[in-house]
């Protein structure tokens, strides 16, 4: 009962922040509603019993990513005239979301064909551990390679040309 | 709580997360409706990882965060360097790979 | 050796045209005459040869020259057959052949395609003798071709003045509407009797089954292009025009052999024709009536080729009649006998032609027997074989023709014949007189060679003696089936008959034109349509030319641009269009490839959904 209301509190303002995120014209109040999105997520992962992702998530998605992109749109600085205008926006958004309806449902259904009930206890922080590092560590390697290219790529992106 | 209502939610999001894509052209925006696709993943993961009591979906989201960060960092790299390019973040403005027409 | 009688030609056609085109302005008279004639005379003496052999033995000749074309049971050989027909045309071809080349030696002396003359000569001779011997209808079409081909070289040999190119172009085309006719014929030919093979004894075992009416339709396809290659109505208006090449040109191949191929052609064909006697009516009453017909034009012409001309026509008409009427026989050696003066005549009108400086106009002419004595001796002698009156060659042959016609019961065309042998005779005295009798008119002559003048005593001689071999001709010959039942004294009454319209014809002719010559002035409407020849070649090019032309312009300017054009522009304007909306498409935008990507995601989704029930 408890979790379940604390489900449907979380869901909606999950919801509401993923709709601000498609409909809002200035950047900024986007950013805001992919915190919310984000911080929620980390709340529905905490509700799976999943220590470990949602503190990862947190301080990964959170901390990290959200805080990037709003230095990053901020540092952009566009005005409010250079911003894109886009006259068609609402009618975009009906139109995409009638297109994608088949595709959520058959998502959905297709997943909830799986189990109808939580039945187990769940695993803690220990077995994802020892699992990261018995059967995952080449992708665990990998991924520590692909962050610094990340790094590295992004450096070379982004920095100013002075030639 | 069932299962149901966390598939539900994820793929509610998902679509919510698509739908941006394709109806946006502030760039910022179709970058975080991705971020938004990719977290449902991350939810469905963790749903069927506490499903089926195998820790193993539980790594395979974590990794799956990992490299969120490391798309994040590109991904507004690129924005940045394009906005210094045209000094617009409209998708509209980047053309030059359209069919130059003559009838 | 048939094989060398028909390849000579042809290489020294080939040898003489490389070594003109090597060096088209050096001036090699004698290597050209002596390459040139010489083949011609080692086709002569092996032609002769082959005749003699036939003649002694009895026997057809056959040699195969070249295996061509062999699938299955259907075989086209490049084959020789000399049976007495062959071998007769192939002695008198290539003898007057010869005298004509010696004569076109002197005649063409100074001219400066002399060798492109003496090739284009050859390349005929041989065509000729590959038509005459070959052994099926397929080969003699090739022949057929080739000789219209070199008669188009030929006629059109002064090619600088346009008119002659057109008189060319009209000989080659006339030709060739014949040629379809031809063809079909043969073509249905092979349908329904080729299945034995296809030379001439094959179809000939072949030919019972067939209905009549297929083998009229083939009769009468044959005998088109007859029409056209022997210059009878229809398709006769190229014959005056050809006289715009040189006169050895005349001589040999409008008037002694191409002309004569189409006679050759009937009477290769006996076979079908002797069971068609209908569609061998029809041919003598064509024969008669192009008889007449230019009988009648050549009275009025003034230009002592195109008389010749037309009298070349009359001629064959008087062939056709014979062996449309079945005397075979009778027609070929009107054909032998015919070669002889007509060649003749020819020649002679070119040595007066030369004489007077290339004028060619008879009433510019005159008195010239003082002169041209023996120009003047022979051509009396060719005039009278022509006219029928003996002992000459054309009294024997004419009237072997002419008593056939009445005797078989064809009143009208006997009538009509005689009364063309009548006109012949005058006109043919009246260029006799005009040219030689009448009032002088000579200015200075030049002289002539003994290479043109030796040939027409030779052919003067074969004039008068070659009629006595009548008996002997049709012996060895003997295609025809129907044999005469003739009273002795009626035999007697019409020879005598045909001798005094002869003689009336060159009285009237005398008294009109020995003394004072004057050309006829179109001065009654009936002498108007004679001397414009009966308006022919205009109501041709009404009737004919223009719709064609006009057709033409149509197609040209209306139905291409307009018709074609448009349904292949549509085409195009709908392929473009079509790109045009789909490179639309690609805006460049990244957003709309990724609509596109949900929209198909979408499609697959609902067929999924609905599909497997989900």
């Amino acid at each position: 009962m408890l979790e379940t209301s604390i489900f449907i509190i979380l869901s909606l303002f999950m919801l509401g922040g993923s709709i601000a995120i498609i409909t809002n014209k200035q950047t900024v109040f986007s950013v805001f509603g992919f915190l919310i999105v984000m911080i929620g997520f980390g709340g529905m992962f905490a509700l799976l019993d999943n220590r470990f992702l949602a503190l990862a998530q947190i301080m990964v998605s959170v901390g990290a990513v959200v805080v990037l992109s709003m230095l990053a749109v901020l540092s952009v600085n566009a005005q409010e005239k250079n911003l894109p205008n886009e006259p068609y926006k609402y009618r975009w958004i009906v139109f995409s979301s009638i297109l994608v309806l088949p595709f959520t449902y058959l998502i959905y259904k297709t997943l909830s064909s799986l189990a109808k009930e939580f039945t187990t206890n769940g695993f803690t922080s220990k077995d994802i551990g020892s699992e990261l590092f018995n059967s995952w560590v080449l992708p665990f390697e990998i991924v520590s390679i692909l962050l610094l290219t990340a790094m590295i790529g992004a450096i070379v992106i982004a920095r100013k040309d002075n030639s | 709580m069932n299962p149901d209502m966390f598939f539900l939610l994820a793929s509610v999001l998902f679509s919510i997360g698509l739908v941006g894509i394709i109806s946006r052209r502030n760039l910022f925006i179709v970058y975080i409706s991705i971020e938004l696709m990719l977290s449902s993943i991350n939810l469905i993961l963790a749903t069927l990882s506490k499903l089926s009591n195998d820790p193993a979906g539980s790594v395979m989201a974590l990794i799956i965060i990992a490299v969120i960060a490391a798309e994040a960092a590109l991904f507004l790299a690129i924005i940045i360097h394009l906005n210094r390019l045209k000094r617009s973040i409209d998708s509209d403005d980047f053309k030059e790979l359209a069919q130059k027409g003559d009838s | 050796m048939l094989n060398l009688i028909v390849t000579i030609p042809f290489l020294s056609a080939l040898i003489l045209a490389l070594v003109y085109l090597s060096n088209p302005s050096k001036k090699r008279e004698k290597l050209y005459a002596s390459v040139g004639v010489g083949s011609i005379l080692i086709t002569t003496i092996l032609s002769l040869n082959t005749l003699y052999q036939v003649v002694s033995s009895g026997e057809s000749i056959n040699t195969l020259l070249y295996e061509w074309i062999s699938i299955d049971n259907f075989t086209i050989n490049l084959a020789f057959i000399a049976d007495p027909l062959s071998a007769v045309m192939i002695g008198f071809i290539t003898f007057i052949g010869l005298l004509i080349h010696i004569y076109a030696v002197g005649y063409m002396s100074g001219d400066e395609g002399f060798g492109k003359f003496f090739s284009y000569f050859n390349l005929f001779m041989g065509s000729m003798l590959l038509l005459v011997l070959a052994n099926t209808p397929i080969i003699m079409f090739i022949g057929w071709e080739l000789v219209g081909l070199s008669s188009y070289l030929l006629i059109g040999y002064y090619h600088k003045d346009g008119a002659n190119i057109k008189a060319a172009n009209k000989a080659f085309i006339l030709n060739r509407v014949g040629d379809f006719g031809f063809i079909m014929g043969i073509l249905i030919l092979f349908l329904v009797a080729g299945s034995n093979g296809f030379t001439f004894t094959d179809i000939e075992s072949g030919i019972s089954e067939v209905s009549l009416t297929t083998l009229s339709f083939i009769g009468v396809l044959l005998f088109v292009g007859a029409m056209g290659k022997s210059a009878q109505i229809p398709l006769y208006v190229w014959l005056p025009d050809a006289m715009a090449g040189p006169t050895p040109v005349s001589a040999l191949i409008h008037a002694a052999t191409m002309v004569t191929a189409g006679v050759y052609m009937v009477a290769r064909f006996s076979f079908i024709y002797e069971l068609i006697p209908n569609v061998g009516e029809f041919i003598a009453i064509i024969g008669v009536s192009s008889a007449l017909f230019a009988a009648i034009i050549a009275s009025y012409q003034s230009d002592i080729k195109k008389i010749l001309a037309y009298s070349t026509m009359s001629q064959l008409g008087y062939m056709f009649v014979a062996v449309g009427l079945g005397f075979y026989d009778e027609g070929i050696f009107h054909v032998f006998t015919h070669a002889f003066f007509k060649a003749l005549l020819f020649m002679g009108a070119g040595a007066v032609i030369i004489a007077m400086h290339h004028e060619q106009n008879i009433f510019k002419m005159g008195g010239l027997k003082k002169e041209l004595k023996l120009v003047y001796i022979t051509m009396f002698i060719a005039t009278l074989a022509i006219s029928g009156i003996p002992p000459f060659a054309g009294f024997f042959s004419k009237d072997a023709i002419l008593i056939s016609a009445y005797t078989s019961g064809y009143t009208t065309i006997w009538v009509l014949a005689s009364l063309t042998a009548a006109l012949t005779s005058y006109y043919m005295f009246r260029l006799l007189f005009v040219v030689f009798h009448s009032k002088e008119n000579t200015k200075s002559l030049v002289k002539l060679t003994p290479s043109m003048t030796v040939p027409l005593v030779i052919l003067a001689i074969g004039a008068t003696l070659a009629g006595f071999a009548q008996n002997g001709f049709s012996e060895f010959l003997s295609i025809t089936n129907s044999s005469l039942n003739i009273e002795h004294s009626l035999e007697l009454m019409l020879e005598s008959l045909n001798v005094v319209l002869a003689l009336i014809g060159m009285g009237v002719a005398y008294k009109l034109y020995s003394k004072d010559a004057i050309e006829a002035k179109a001065n009654t409407l009936v002498k108007k349509v004679i001397i414009n020849k009966f308006y022919i070649d205009e109501i041709y090019e009404l009737i004919i030319m223009k719709p064609i032309v006009a057709a033409s312009k149509l197609i040209a300017n209306v139905i291409d641009p307009k018709g074609f054009d448009l349904v292949i522009k549509l085409n195009v304007w709908i392929y473009r269009s079509t790109g045009e909306v789909f490179s639309k498409l690609q805006n460049g935008l990244v957003r709309y490839y990724a609509l596109y990507m949900i929209i198909g995601v979408s499609a697959m989704s609902i067929y999924i959904i609905i599909k497997l029930g989900v």
